[in-house]
């Protein structure tokens, strides 16, 4: 249970949160509206789940386990692409799905949803499944030769959706599919499917973000990036150090933006929702930001924030241009290494 | 013409074909009246009979009877059938034409179509009704199924004829005859039929004259050596189309007459009636209709039936024609190259034998269950007749001459002709003649356009705010093609069961004229407020349908439509019962969503009148001139420092015509055109908007110019291919047909030749270039003529595979032959040979199919014909003006037969070589035809959009870009706004959707990442209605499992 309780309505999440910059959101008011008042309020829906909030609240108020909650069986405000992937995940769980092709091999390797943003998603000019195919070059350089989980969607938006239902049965058929498989470490290379199965499956084998693998290539790059925590790996699952050691063992220098880590401003939109001119601004913020570094990539680890700074990168006849690529750290170093 | 003559507003056009109607169309929707006369009693002429037509096999009748509706609604035009012109007197800009027009013997006005006339007529049935007595009456041939059935002496040509009205055909009237019967009179409920009616004779003042007149099919009956039209298994094509169609006398069965049985060998006969001494012409239309005709019989019958087509040459010279023949090749149609000398008809199997001589020099001997001869055509019966009323002069073959760079211009200054009456040619090429002839009259009759014509008025809207919905449902047999599978009256059944439905009938067509009146009728009657049909596909009948009900006064878009034939009963052909269910759930989906239609409202947005033309050859120059006199500003932008294109490079024509003479003039004409502005050396750097006001920047060498126009000609012509193989470009000797046309004209050093080889279809009709070049025939005849008069000893060699001199240029090829120039047949498989000996002469080495053996020529110049191929900047052009290509990089227009100068992106046409390899005189036609269409929208103030066009929610907007991305029709287009969020301010792009460009297709709304597009009359919570029906409709009587499990 989230500790709603101990919140005292001091209102420093709300001075913190990066949505009131762009709107009327309000963590404080949210929290108190369905606490005191029992009442529902649009709130809950325009929160980014970014988990800025309780990293500041005096009280430890678990905010993100009440976002959650607090959305489940209701409708969203606006869900993004016409709810086309949301679609997608619940006509899955209702399929059959398909039975592991059992290995020696203890590791697992999950894809995510690339395929399917791939499907969706032309305009951002991105190509989603080549984090797959980086992630499994880099894993057999690290002479990792994974089992290719071909499991469902791991039921992460459905669940910020408030699905919990959907959520449930992917979850169901995901963890008897890994059972059967008899892998011990689970990677992943989407920020989150790591948060999703560490934290709502409750799994009892090793998940693990490629990131935190990645130090061990031995490339030696000689370039300059900027990162970009995503909040699903830092925030959510405190992985700062991993994405920047990957990138400093193998010879590149982060050029870091003004607000990192645990400060580090939101993409604007997770779970495909959220779309819209506010989260617009969180964006051009953040990508401001990054171009101030003077770095030439963006480098960040989760699929949605790819889609979305490239989304505004390659935005048709756009007011501002960004003279950087945005691209995920897989990618990127997998590009790296076969260029040596 | 002087031009301080008033001239008239009006213009008479001479016969109602597909070629009288577009000239009509395209006249009348630039504010000219038209009186259109036809003489018999529909209009619609022979396209009207065709099943389907190549090379799309699209549906003949779907794809013409909107036109047809448009023709008999169009408030501009006004139809005079069983009519002819009598005579013409006056002069260009203002004749007076006396027309006749015979009587129908039934009030037009009063007749609604109904048809209880016709079941009542006893004429040509065998018993009489009342009587019981035998009566000795020869029955009536239905004209329409040419012969193959019957009809009474009371009649309607066919459901979809226009105008819908019954006819009485005096020569076979009991009553007109003697007095008795009167039976039809006595039926109609309508006390339409007048006995007595009258010729009327009366005259029309007209400022042009379009003389469309169509053509004739060879007789057979005078063809003694296949039968003389006495085999009955022995048929015309036409006939054969009828068999064929669903609409035909046996249902569209493919049966032999003589036993109705099931034919299993069958043969087409080429060129019955034309290629011969007596008419020394192709008839251009025969090889594609034999081939359409077999492609449609396999499709019916599948591999039980052989198919032979016996042919001299394969003529598939036109746009998509190669690769249909092509297809046709791979779906087992045979073709055989030989010229069929007599049928024999065996007296007891009525089954058909022929011998011929194969092309490897065997006799054969094959028997055959039918066989169809691809007869001819010949100019109109009316020809003469009309040449002496018209005082216009016929060539040798009685068709309507025409000059070499005037293709739409009778003798008779402000007479136009259009069709096959000028040359045989097929539909595409009538229609953009056709047009090209309305545009002369629009130039003529500049000054007094919209002086004689009439606003559509509707009656003023009902109000429909805060009613419940009231539907009514109208469901279609199509005659046999919907009704003939789904049990239609069940689902009318069904239909009035479902909630809010309040009326619910069915009708044999329900596109015909007296179905549309009652629909009104019942709007009225029951108080409706929704309309659904169920019947065909609303590309074509939608438009119709909506007109209707705006007639009884709800807005147009309180319809919607269900496709129970093409998504219902064609596809489940086999299956009636599951048919009906299916037919059902498709009814009850659309009721569901017509539920929520909303009134939408159509805007009116002004537009630019300039016009911009793209390329400056002789297309684009002739497309300039022609919308330039009819008093629009032309912009004619070039991007070469020079005018004249591709046509510099020709100094002779095939006629002898020179066509330097003529460039020159006409490049002059631009020049000094008051309304025309020639920009040369000006490639254009950008091209925005849409219909009424585009804008398009164009670059004279770093000037940079902005021009506002209303629409766009695109001429940007073609080139001619330089090939790779027979060491072109290596040898000096081998040469393009281009390149030798130049040499014999300006080369003094072109040495007189003892021989020359031609090479035909060098690198096209293969794999890498499928299309046929159509000019290279041509060329060749034109070009080895020369040599020959210029060098009468030089021998001169033509290699083919098939000789394509179609229509009139049939008569050079023969000419060529009796010069002696020499042709000679080469198989794809087996291609000519060149080799270079070590003296440097050149050897041509081929295999002559004839002779059976290897032939070697040495040639002082071995002359390629290459393709004309597209030019490779299409590719950027067409994505400036966001337009398609054709799979082989041509532009593609909206509809390969009745649009071919159109795009689907309103505003813009397409003319000469961008579209496809073509001669002069064609490009000049075609030209003319994008003139009067650009008019059609030019003449206009104001363009009336689309209503159920998608909308911005600029609130929700992010500005990514994706709709201007996916927009097939350049709608949307990104503006700059500032948003303020709280404490944040930015700068960005938002999208607005021109509501002149939109065509509601909806793409944009669901391509929307935010969600910020609605596709109005296709929202979400419409389309989710449609969805939620389809689970209690169509998967709750669940057809097959399989269907269903993708649909999800």
């Amino acid at each position: 249970m989230s500790n709603v309780q101990s919140c005292y309505q001091c209102g420093k999440c709300t001075s913190i949160c990066p949505m009131r910059r762009v709107s009327k959101t309000s963590p404080r008011s949210s929290i108190y509206n369905a606490n005191v008042y029992g009442l529902e309020t649009n709130d809950i829906w325009t929160c980014l789940t970014c988990g800025r909030c309780p990293i500041e609240c005096p009280q430890q108020v678990d905010f993100l386990n009440f976002i959650k909650e607090e959305r489940q069986g209701k409708t969203p405000l606006h869900v993004a692409h016409l709810g086309v992937f949301t679609e997608f995940s619940e006509l899955s769980s209702k399929l059959d799905g398909k039975t592991p092709e059992r290995s020696d091999s203890k590791y697992g390797y999950f894809p995510g949803c690339v395929d399917s943003l791939d499907l969706f998603l032309h305009d951002v000019k991105t190509n989603f499944g080549e984090i797959t195919t980086s992630s499994l070059k880099l894993l057999d350089k690290l002479g990792i030769k994974p089992q290719i989980m071909n499991m469902k969607c791991c039921g992460h938006d459905v669940l910020w959706q408030g699905k919990k239902d959907v959520f449930e049965d992917l979850k169901k058929y995901n963890l008897n599919y890994i059972k059967e498989s008899g892998i011990d470490t689970l990677v992943t290379s989407c920020a989150e499917c790591y948060r999703t199965f560490s934290k709502d499956y409750g799994l009892g084998i090793k998940v693990v973000h490629i990131s935190e693998l990645l130090d061990k290539l031995g490339l030696n790059v000689n370039d300059a990036v900027t990162y970009h925590d995503p909040c699903r790996l830092g925030r959510h699952m405190g992985v700062y150090e991993a994405p920047r050691n990957a990138l400093t063992a193998n010879g590149v220098v982060v050029k870091e933006m003004e607000h990192s880590k645990e400060e580090a401003l939101c993409c604007g939109v997770s779970n495909f929702m959220n779309c819209n001119e506010q989260t617009k601004a969180l964006r051009i913020a953040r990508m401001d930001e990054a171009e101030a570094t003077g770095a030439k990539t963006l480098i960040t680890t989760c699929s949605k924030c790819l889609a979305h700074f490239n989304c505004l990168k390659t935005e048709k006849d756009s007011v501002k241009k960004y003279d950087f690529d945005v691209v995920d750290l897989t990618v990127y170093l997998a590009r790296k290494m076969e260029q040596t | 013409m002087d031009n301080n003559t008033k001239t008239i507003g009006a213009a008479v056009v001479v016969g109602g074909g597909i070629a009288g109607m577009q000239a009509s169309l395209d006249l009348a929707s630039s504010g000219i009246k038209v009186y259109l006369v036809e003489t018999k009693p529909s209009i619609g002429g022979v396209m009207a009979q065709l099943d389907k037509t190549f090379p799309t096999n699209d549906c003949a009748m779907c794809t013409m009877a909107p036109r047809l509706v448009e023709i008999s609604s169009h408030k501009n035009i006004e139809l005079i059938s069983l009519a002819e012109v009598e005579s013409v007197k006056g002069e260009a800009g203002n004749f007076t034409v006396t027309v006749k027009k015979r009587p129908r013997y039934v009030d037009e006005k009063k007749c609604t179509g109904c048809g209880s006339c016709l079941a009542v007529c006893p004429v040509g049935k065998a018993k009489a009704a009342q009587d019981g007595k035998e009566r000795k009456i020869k029955p009536i041939p239905d004209e329409y199924n040419e012969g193959l059935s019957t009809r009474p002496a009371v009649s309607i040509p066919f459901p979809q004829a226009i105008p819908n009205k019954a006819f009485i055909d005096n020569r076979y009237c009991l009553y007109i005859n003697g007095g008795k019967c009167g039976n039809c009179k006595k039926a109609c409920k309508a006390d339409a039929i007048e006995f007595d009616q009258k010729e009327q004779i009366f005259e029309l003042n007209v400022g042009a004259i379009m003389v469309t007149p169509g053509y004739e099919l060879f007789d057979i009956g005078s063809k003694p050596e296949y039968g003389s039209g006495k085999f009955e298994n022995v048929l015309t094509a036409l006939r054969f189309e009828r068999i064929l169609s669903a609409s035909g006398p046996y249902q569209g069965k493919v049966l032999r007459p003589s036993d109705k049985k099931i034919p299993k060998k069958l043969a087409f006969i080429q060129c019955v009636g034309s290629r011969d001494h007596e008419r020394d012409y192709c008839s251009a239309v025969c090889c594609m209709y034999a081939t359409k005709e077999a492609l449609i019989a396999k499709e019916h019958l599948g591999d039980q039936l052989e198919i032979d087509i016996l042919y001299m040459d394969i003529r598939a010279y036109g746009k998509g024609f190669e690769e249909y023949y092509q297809r046709a090749q791979k779906l087992g149609v045979n073709y055989i190259r030989c010229r069929v000398p007599d049928i024999e008809e065996k007296p007891d199997t009525k089954n058909l034998v022929i011998h011929y001589l194969s092309e490897n020099d065997k006799k054969v001997t094959r028997e055959y269950d039918m066989i169809i001869l691809s007869t001819g055509l010949l100019a109109p019966k009316s020809a003469k007749q009309i040449s002496s009323t018209l005082g216009i002069t016929l060539n040798e073959y009685n068709f309507c001459n025409t000059g070499p760079f005037t293709p739409v211009n009778s003798s008779r200054e402000g007479i136009f002709v259009a069709g096959p009456f000028t040359e045989p040619k097929d539909v595409p090429e009538t229609v953009i003649q056709a047009s090209g002839a309305a545009s002369k009259a629009l130039s003529l009759l500049c000054g007094s356009r919209g002086t004689l014509i009439k606003e559509k008025e509707y009656p003023s809207e009902k109000d429909i705010t805060g009613q419940e919905a009231r539907i009514g449902v109208f469901i279609c047999h199509c005659g046999k093609n919907i009704g003939g599978v789904a049990n239609v009256p069940e689902v009318v059944k069904y239909a009035s069961t479902l909630p809010s439905v309040v009326h619910a009938e069915d009708n044999l067509y329900m596109c015909s004229s007296d179905a549309i009146d009652k629909i009104k009728q019942k709007i009225e009657e029951h108080h409706l407020n929704r309309v659904v049909v169920a019947s065909c596909t609303p590309r074509t009948h939608e438009p119709l349908f909506k007109n209707t009900i705006r007639e009884a006064g709800l807005n147009e878009y309180l319809f919607e439509m269900a496709n129970i034939r093409e998504h219902c009963t064609w596809a489940h052909m086999h299956e009636p019962e599951a048919a009906t269910k299916k037919a059902k759930g498709l009814v009850q989906m659309a009721v569901a969503k017509s539920k929520l239609l909303e009134p939408l409202y159509r805007q009116f947005v002004p537009i630019n009148q300039d016009c911009l033309v793209i390329g400056g050859g002789i297309a684009g120059m002739t497309a300039a001139k022609e919308v330039a006199d009819k008093g629009f500003l032309v912009h004619l932008v070039e991007k070469e420092a020079q005018l004249g294109g591709n046509a510099r490079k020709l100094h002779y024509l095939i006629d002898g015509a020179n066509p330097q003479d003529y460039l020159n003039d006409l490049i002059k004409t631009v020049n000094n055109h008051e309304n025309i502005r020639v920009h040369t050396a000006s490639p254009i750097e950008s091209l925005n908007g849409s219909i009424g006001k585009f804008k398009t920047v164009i670059n004279n060498a770093g000037n940079k110019q902005e021009i506002e126009h209303g629409a766009v000609i695109l001429a940007t012509g073609g080139i001619e291919h330089k090939p790779s193989e027979y060491m072109y470009g290596k040898n000096k000797r081998v040469m393009t047909q281009l390149e030798l046309e130049d040499k014999l004209v300006n080369d003094p050093k072109f040495k007189a030749p003892e021989c020359v080889v031609m090479i035909q279809c060098v690198e096209s009709r293969n794999d890498d270039r499928p299309y046929c070049s159509r000019i290279c025939c041509a060329s060749a005849v034109k070009n080895a003529l020369k040599i020959k008069e210029k060098y009468p000893d030089a021998g001169v060699y033509v290699l083919y595979r098939d000789m394509r001199t179609f229509g009139f240029l049939e008569g050079y090829y023969t000419k060529a032959r009796q010069k002696g120039i020499v042709f000679s047949i080469y198989d794809k498989d087996r291609k000519p040979e060149l080799i270079e000996s070590k003296n440097g002469n050149l050897t041509v080495r081929y295999f002559d199919s004839t002779m059976q053996e290897n032939i070697e020529i040495d040639s002082d110049y071995v002359v390629l014909s290459t393709p004309v191929i597209p030019r490779p900047e299409n590719k950027e052009l067409a994505s400036l003006l966001k337009v398609p290509l054709d799979q082989n990089k041509f532009f593609l227009e909206a509809h390969i037969k009745l649009r071919p100068v159109d795009f689907a992106t309103d505003g813009i046409f397409l003319c000469g070589l961008a579209h496809y390899p073509k001669s002069i005189k064609d490009s000049i036609a075609q030209a003319g035809a994008a003139a009067a269409r650009a008019s059609t929208i030019l003449s206009k103030k104001f363009i009336e959009t689309e209503g159920a066009i998608s909308v911005v929610d600029e609130a929700k907007c992010i500005g990514c870009g994706t709709c201007v991305n996916v927009c097939p029709y350049n709608a949307p287009a990104l503006e700059e706004v500032t948003v303020t969020v709280e404490e944040v301010t930015y700068k960005t792009k938002k999208s607005r959707i021109n509501p002149a460009a939109c065509k509601g297709c909806g793409s944009c709304a669901a391509a929307c990442p935010a969600g910020a597009i609605t596709a109005q009359h296709f929202s979400s919570r419409e389309i989710r209605e449609v969805i939620d029906a389809f689970d209690k409709g169509v998967r709750g009587v669940s057809i097959e499992k399989s269907i269903v499990e993708v649909m999800v």
